[in-house]
């Protein structure tokens, strides 16, 4: 355990200090602090953009921060052999990886929480509550499904032999994982067995990303959202982390350092 | 006399990355090796012989193809083990924005070493770095990094130093700090095996070497044993790689 808590120290602080990562969040702030120039009118439409453009920056953002993050550890990693000196440490080779991702959503968490501020900022300058119940639960979500996005992220880096090959490749998840659930209602009334079967396998293997997007959801009849679905998207996301990760130790242990 | 590393039989064959492709290269084939508890023992061999192969064979980098590995009478896959041991890879390489303090700092709490702050300072002392405890890997050089790689080999007082060309990289006084550090521990009863380019340093400290040559290793000899058949270690190295 205390070797686990140590790995996730070291993750963390090796993308803290990383100067390209700090850039990126600079950015990030830039771009949604601007957003406070373009909406001047504290009209209700124009606070609703307002948020929506928030968090979709934050969903991208911190989306873009994990691609960065996971480069620069792969590449070190791979590249440079880091993982040799680690390896003959005493620590077991499932630990090291729970501590690498646990390591990687502690940075992401921070990430998101600085552009939460941010966005928090900008709309209580605009006159509307910054703590209203559906911005911080869009806020939640959008952590979930970065939490989802980086255990792909670790499987790959444990696959995938290069780090281009890597980062392509997590960047189609990301795509097709908010596309997944569109396909799917798009061939709901295909008469071709084949296209249905193809987009049933890709529903069930890439993750569903679009459930985490709460924009349309929230706007229920109920006002806010069902507490069952809460809990069916709570579930679907430590099963679906579970799941890869288990996958991505059962890798890792095999793995040859060369 | 304790055997504290065994080797049986012990063949890697490298296969392509390219699961599409075929091709395969012996790395080392067929080694058989006793190294004994408190020697200094060194490798020697050309470029491409296979030493960085038999020593990430041994400490677990790689997966043996055939043969057999007890590393203090157990597998190296247990982790109980690896509190004895310490590596020094060929050109070391740390995170850059890290502080070389907090970079045994995160070794320490693998251990779990109580009173780490005194021995990482010590560490860092005993290998030259006093004085750059603080200072970010970016503003390291070479011969600098390679001594933080050997303070991390350090960091647990080690029984068996596993060191993949510690000498590369130093600077001229650097040699005679590290035949120093390297004496003093073996002086402690620690065991010490290396891979080295650098013979006159070898001929100094081992008590026994043996030569990898494409792949296969020749029988491990002493160095008292060498200095009398053949004068130097040198051309008995000379002596078994030739065409
Ligand atoms: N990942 C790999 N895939 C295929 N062949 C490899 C791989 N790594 C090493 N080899 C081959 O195995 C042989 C032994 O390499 P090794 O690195 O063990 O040599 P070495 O004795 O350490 O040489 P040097 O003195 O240059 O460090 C070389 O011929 C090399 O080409
Ligand atoms: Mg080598």
């Amino acid at each position: 355990m205390k070797s686990v808590l140590a790995v996730i120290e070291y993750i963390v602080k090796q993308n803290i200090r990383n100067k390209m990562l700090n850039v990126l969040t600079i950015f990030s702030i830039f771009i949604i602090g601007f957003s406070l120039a373009i909406s001047e009118l504290a009209q209700e439409s124009e606070i609703r953009m307002l948020k929506d453009f928030g968090l979709f920056s934050i969903s991208l953002l911190s989306f873009i921060t994990l691609l960065l993050s996971v480069t620069i550890q792969m590449f070190e990693e791979t590249e440079l052999k880091t993982m040799h000196i680690i390896m003959v440490k005493p620590i077991k080779r499932s630990e090291y990886l729970i501590g690498k991702y646990f390591g990687i959503i502690t940075t992401l968490f921070i990430n998101i929480l600085f552009m939460f501020i941010v966005l928090m900022l900008v709309i209580n300058i605009r006159g509307s509550d910054p703590w209203e119940l559906k911005l911080l639960l869009s806020v939640f979500f959008i952590f979930i499904s970065i939490c989802i996005i980086s255990s792909v992220a670790v499987l790959f880096s444990v696959i995938a032999t290069s780090v281009p090959g890597c980062v392509l490749f997590l960047f189609f998840t990301y795509v097709l994982g908010h596309l997944t659930i569109h396909l799917k209602k798009l061939v709901a009334h295909s008469e071709n067995t084949v296209i249905k079967i193809i987009v049933d396998i890709i529903y069930y293997v890439v993750p569903n990303l679009e459930l985490f997007n709460l924009k349309n959801k929230l706007e229920t009849t109920y006002g806010l959202i069902e507490p069952s679905f809460f809990l069916f998207i709570i579930i679907y996301a430590i099963s679906y982390i579970s799941i890869i990760l288990l996958i991505s130790i059962k890798y890792f242990d095999k793995k040859e350092f060369f | 006399m304790e055997i504290v590393i065994e080797v049986k039989n012990l063949t890697k064959i490298y296969k392509s990355l390219d699961f599409w492709k075929k091709d395969t290269y012996t790395g080392i084939k067929d080694v058989n090796l006793s190294i004994y508890k408190g020697e200094i023992f060194g490798l020697l061999g050309l470029n491409g012989a296979g030493k960085t192969t038999l020593m990430k064979t041994l400490l677990g980098l790689l997966q043996p193809t055939t043969g057999s590995i007890k590393i203090l009478g157990s597998s190296i896959n247990n982790t109980e083990i690896r509190k004895y041991i310490g590596y020094m890879p060929e050109l070391p390489y740390f995170p850059k924005y890290l502080k070389a303090y907090e970079i045994l700092e995160y070794f320490a709490d693998i251990f779990n070493i109580h009173n780490k702050r005194q021995k990482i300072l010590q560490t860092l002392e005993l290998v030259g770095l006093k004085g750059n405890e603080y200072k970010k890997i970016k503003g390291f050089s070479k011969g600098m990094q390679s001594r933080l790689g050997m303070a991390q080999a350090l960091i647990n007082d080690p029984e068996i130093l596993f060191l993949d060309e510690p000498m590369s990289g130093l600077d001229p006084l650097g040699y005679k700090e590290m035949r120093d550090v390297l004496v003093d521990l073996n002086k402690n009863g620690k065991t010490i095996f290396f891979n080295s380019h650098i013979l006159s340093e070898v001929e100094k400290i081992c008590d026994r070497v043996a030569i990898m040559h494409r792949g296969h290793l020749i029988e491990p000899v002493k160095v008292s044993w060498i200095i009398k058949k053949f004068k130097s270690v040198e051309s008995y190295f000379i002596h078994h790689v030739k065409e």
